[in-house]
């Protein structure tokens, strides 16, 4: 089935019918998700209002994550079927997952001046972040640094699939590394659960980060696959 | 057979250019001379940070030799060509590690225990820095060839190589420059020791892999 709708027409002709709503659906949640998170959610006991930073801060770094997985799968997918939309797809997700990643070091470092008191620490939730920014930059200049595009994606399906390998190597390396320097007492992640009422702005948040990205994804997709069209129409003018 | 004729390829050519291991040692000196002029003159504190500066100095220059063991190759279209004289592209890789890591290895025995006495490393930390080296070395190579195979066709763009490389290197580097036994629970020294060895083993098998497919995506 996936091979069905993988042809870049009928992603084309899929995508367009379904990017109206999309669009409506990204704008209702967001707005009802502002909504619920600035109004109709408590603000902590303990961190008071920063605690709202929160409804952007975790759907991002969901995100950030979710999308380096997909460019992993599309990686797989371009390099055991060849498949040109896989390889287009790469090229489409890793600068908005590359954006996702930077707003949630930045949002989480606003977070935490006021709740840790400092604007950065080496803890292995924020290394292991960075590292996976570095991860999308190899990705994205690797996949740009080529005259011949299809080379560029080639390597760049490879090096998002080793990374996907190294991803929980680092996470736990670095984990073990930081308890070497300092006690790991900064997580607050894993302190109470979270309250219902603080759930479901997060959760529609989250839903509209999904379908923004969505969007995004379809958009930059689109323009790849015209472009690659204009490219080819060109040599053969010149041929 | 095969990776055995390729290793002594390797070596006759790496022999008829031993300038490379003296350009080699003489980046690991001064790296070292700028890192202590950087650090300060204060014995305790060059103590302290002296493996960790092995490390990344050694991490660097792997890097860079990396791309001369293969660019040349590249270059001449000997690369191409083993693939059609029939030789595995899992063999080409490997042999050539195995003689970047002979080469590489020499220099660090002769140079580390003399520049050890300057910083006043004892002997316990000296074997177990070499132990380190001798085991760690081969899997940063490897990751090393990956990186440069993966930039070779890249001209203009060498600073995308360390790019590329860095995050991978983050796991191995933080098992080699951590001294704390805490962390390794009771006997640290072999523990340390079967970490890196477990890294070489991962790494060994997914490199020689995805070696094959960019030597194949190369040849193409």
């Amino acid at each position: 089935m996936i091979f069905k709708f993988a042809n870049p027409n009928k992603f084309l002709k899929i995508s367009e019918f379904l990017f109206p709503y999309f669009n409506f659906f990204f704008l209702i949640s967001f707005i009802y998700g502002l909504y619920l998170s600035f109004f109709n959610s408590p603000p902590d006991y303990l961190q008071g209002e920063t605690v709202r930073i929160m409804y952007i801060h975790v759907p991002c770094a969901w995100f950030s994550l979710m999308l380096y997985s997909s460019i992993a799968i599309c990686g797989f997918f371009s390099l055991i079927f060849r498949h040109t939309l896989a390889d287009i797809a790469i090229r489409a997700i890793a600068p908005l997952g590359a954006s996702f990643t930077i707003a949630t070091l930045i949002t989480g470092s606003i977070w935490g001046k006021p709740t840790w008191g400092t604007w950065w620490v080496w803890d292995a939730r924020l290394t292991s972040e960075l590292v996976l920014l570095f991860l999308y930059v190899g990705i994205i200049s690797l996949s740009n640094a080529f005259d011949n595009k299809s080379k560029g994606d080639k390597y760049a399906a490879i090096l998002s699939l080793v990374g996907i390998i190294n991803l929980p190597v680092i996470k736990w390396s670095v984990d073990w590394w930081n308890t070497l320097h300092q006690p790991a007492s900064i997580s607050k992640f894993s302190s109470p659960s979270i309250d219902t009422d603080m759930l479901s702005p997060l959760f529609v948040m989250t839903l509209s980060f999904l379908f923004l990205s969505l969007n995004i994804i379809i958009i930059r997709i689109k323009s790849e696959i015209l472009q690659r069209k204009i490219d080819i129409l060109n040599s053969s003018k010149i041929n | 057979m095969n990776t055995l004729t390729l290793i002594k390829r390797e070596i006759k050519l790496s022999m008829r250019n031993l300038g490379l291991i003296l350009s080699y040692s003489s980046f690991f000196v001064l790296s070292l001379l700028i890192f202590t002029f950087g650090v300060g003159p204060d014995i305790k504190q060059l103590n302290t940070v002296y493996i960790p500066i092995i490390w990344i100095i050694m991490l660097f220059a792997i890097i860079l030799v990396s791309d001369n063991f293969l660019l040349s190759d590249f270059q001449d279209g000997s690369l191409k060509e083993l693939q059609y004289l029939g030789y595995s592209e899992e063999s080409v890789i490997l042999s050539k590690t195995v003689v970047m890591y002979l080469i590489l290895i020499i220099p660090h025995f002769l140079l580390i225990p003399v520049f050890s006495i300057f910083y006043n490393i004892g002997f316990n930390d000296l074997f177990q820095l070499s132990l380190d080296i001798i085991i760690g070395m081969p899997s940063l190579i490897l990751i090393s060839l990956i990186a440069s195979l993966l930039t070779i066709q890249i001209k203009r763009n060498k600073v995308l190589q360390f790019i590329v490389i860095m995050p991978f290197y983050v796991p191995i580097i933080i098992f080699t420059t951590s001294n704390n036994d805490e962390i390794f629970y009771g006997s640290f020294e072999l523990n340390k020791i079967l970490i890196l060895i477990g890294f070489f083993l991962i790494t060994l098998p997914i490199t020689l892999l995805l070696g094959k497919l960019i030597l194949t995506e190369i040849n193409k």
